[in-house]
């Protein structure tokens, strides 16, 4: 159950939490911008939130107890109109201005230059602006503008109801529909007093390791393709693609949509279905691991990974990354280790052996997080599932919290409720919290190997812009 | 490699392989909008071994300098509107535009209307509309084959 303070003392809270085992997991503003609320978590699940009144649409910042609230506060100013006092300057974040001195940070120096990428990219990949400081082909700083698929989901969503909420939690992101849809789930159960019951939580469970399953498959593709191993690239999308098709067997949609519900579960898998999702399972773990062990002893590929696009552990935590790219530094968080409202029991997070936090460790954490899926899946797909609710257990309450380990890290929803409509909902996913890692990661290396950095995190626009 | 290619080429001649059914090539440029990601994910996959567009000549190429077809996807945003226009006035004549997705077509798009601009129509003509939420990989491939075979489209390249 989420604690919520929001007496005085609202930096001071936040300074002891986070000196103690919490984490930052998410700030935003209330509809209105009346008040300003921040989420943190421990790594036990348990979460609390602090708030703070925006007098005269002013709150105090705490970008200087927590780098990570950088990309809320921006936020919450572009899109709340709320100014925070001590972040200074609070550049914009989702507002596109066009004068670059607003929104990037000055570079001096010795024939520094600017190298501007996007929105459009070159290949197949969803629209965002780099823009890269560089003298020669060494990049000094990296600035990233995203919200260029800004499409106002969230304020679109008040005023519907809890259950029509999903529609547009949904819709943010093909690539983490399942794993937004379950952290809002969680959030409005939350606030309604309901526990899922133990085939519900088995049923999300298999919903969120499917679709870790193709998004893995699909990460180590792309980064074969950000090296241009065709090979690599191509036995992986063809894995992927049949990920895909086994999705549509079980729940009649590749990308797994509207399979999740507030407070229940339609999702039946009968005897012959199951037994023919784990043949597939086995075949593509099978198929999988062949393909690993080729990429393994490719060592022309294998040169291209290490040492590159560093994220060390100290840098993951400050910027608050998540998900592989902060496990992949040593960084063993994982919100699986402790989800009472999924069936993850006895889950131990992974870490690679070599956590040094650079292309080819986040690549390893891909295949290390790909076995540990097909194993749970296996367990989780033993017996047939039937539709399934949820049963109540607390008061209500006119708040919810829920976090999931999507494929690309922790994602925290807060939904806030009138009735039963919707007041105020934040999605806050793993991409959203890594991005900053990824400017980080480019700096001091080559313009040229940026695709490949870039592709080793394999992050979303669409649940960062939403 | 040029005796390779030339090797390639006598082979080629000497087994004496049926010429393809469809003349012509497409160039397609994509540019996404707006989308939830989805649209993306399954136009790769048309790249991948299961359905390798590129055999039917149809290929997915960086500029709209190169490009016969313009391929959206997602409802267009206010912030992506400019660009898309930037890509739509770079293509050289004669262009087509292919509007991939439910969303790109104006069915149900979701968000806050002073954020979106609205369906690729809104914006410029659209000659082939693909839809589905996201279309699969062949109903991609069966659209844009489609637009090969239109006599207009065979027409691409050869002005």
């Amino acid at each position: 159950m989420t604690a919520v303070s929001g007496a005085e003392g609202y930096r001071e809270r936040i300074g002891t939490a986070l000196a103690g085992s919490w984490r930052f997991a998410g700030l935003h503003a209330t509809a209105g911008g009346t008040a300003v609320r921040v989420l943190l978590a421990a790594p036990d699940g348990s979460t609390r939130l602090e708030s703070v009144a925006a007098e005269r649409a002013t709150a105090p910042s705490i970008v200087d107890l927590v780098p990570a609230a950088a990309w809320d506060e921006r936020e919450a100013h572009d899109l709340q109109g709320v100014a925070f006092a001590g972040h200074d300057p609070l550049r914009p974040l989702v507002d596109h201005d066009p004068d670059l001195g607003r929104w990037t940070v000055p570079v001096r120096g010795h024939d520094p230059y600017e190298v501007a990428v996007g929105p459009i990219h070159a290949g197949v990949i969803e629209s965002g602006h780099f823009r890269f400081h560089v003298v020669g082909d060494r990049i000094l700083h990296l600035d990233i503008r995203l919200f260029y698929k800004h499409r106002g989901l969230e304020r679109a969503a008040e005023g519907a109801t809890l259950e029509q909420g999903m529609a547009y939690v949904g819709r943010a992101c093909a690539a983490c529909t399942v794993a937004n849809g379950v952290a809002y789930a969680h959030a409005c159960e939350e606030a309604l007093g309901l526990r899922p019951t133990a085939e519900l939580r088995r049923a999300r469970t298999i919903l969120l390791e499917l679709e870790r399953i193709w998004s893995h498959l699909n990460d180590i593709a792309a980064v074969c393709a950000g090296v241009g191993l065709a090979a690599g690239n191509t036995r992986f999308a063809a894995l992927t693609e049949r990920a895909r098709r086994l999705n549509a067997a079980l729940t009649g949609h590749r990308f797994l949509f509207r399979t999740v519900a507030v407070a229940g579960s339609a999702l039946a898998l009968g005897p012959d279905e199951l037994r023919a999702a784990r043949e597939e399972l086995t075949a593509l773990r099978e198929e999988a691991a062949s393909g690993w062990r080729e990429l393994a002893f490719n060592a022309s590929f294998q040169d291209r990974l290490p040492e590159i696009g560093v994220v060390a552990a100290a840098a993951a935590r400050r910027l608050g990354t998540t998900g592989p790219a902060a496990r992949a530094a040593g960084v063993r968080e994982d919100v699986r280790a402790a989800s009472p409202r999924l069936a993850y029991d006895g889950f131990v997070a992974v870490v690679p052996e070599r956590a040094t936090g650079d292309v080819q460790a986040r690549f390893e954490q891909r295949a290390l997080e790909l076995w540990q899926s097909f194993t749970l899946l296996d367990a989780l797909l033993e017996h047939p599932l039937g539709p399934a609710v949820a049963e109540r257990s607390d008061a209500e309450r006119e708040l919810g919290v829920g976090r999931v380990e999507s494929p690309r890290g922790a994602t925290s929803c807060v939904v806030e409720r009138r009735g039963d409509r919707i007041e105020r909902l934040r999605l806050r996913t793993g991409s959203y919290a890594s991005w900053p890692a990824v400017a980080h990661a480019a700096a001091d290396d080559l313009l040229p190997d940026f695709p490949l950095i870039n592709k080793s995190f394999e992050l979303c626009y669409a649940c960062t812009d939403r | 490699m040029l005796t390779l290619l030339r090797d390639l080429r006598r082979l080629r001649s000497g087994l004496a392989l049926p010429r393809p059914e469809r003349p012509g090539s497409l160039a397609i440029r994509h540019v996404d909008a707006g989308s939830c990601n989805g649209c993306e994910h399954e136009l790769v996959l048309t790249s991948s071994p299961h359905y390798d567009l590129q055999r039917f000549g149809l290929g997915l190429v960086a500029s709209p300098r190169h490009a016969d077809v313009l391929l959206v996807t997602g409802t267009v945003t206010t912030r992506m509107r400019e660009p898309l226009l930037t890509a739509y006035r770079a293509m050289p004549e004669p262009r087509r535009v292919a509007a991939l997705g439910d969303c790109a077509l104006g069915c149900h798009p979701l968000g806050t209307a002073s954020e979106l601009v609205g369906p690729v129509d809104a914006l410029f003509p659209v000659d082939l509309r693909i839809p589905g939420c996201p279309p699969t990989p062949d109903a991609i491939a069966a659209a844009l084959l489609e637009l090969l075979d239109r006599p207009a489209g065979r027409r691409l390249g050869r002005t």
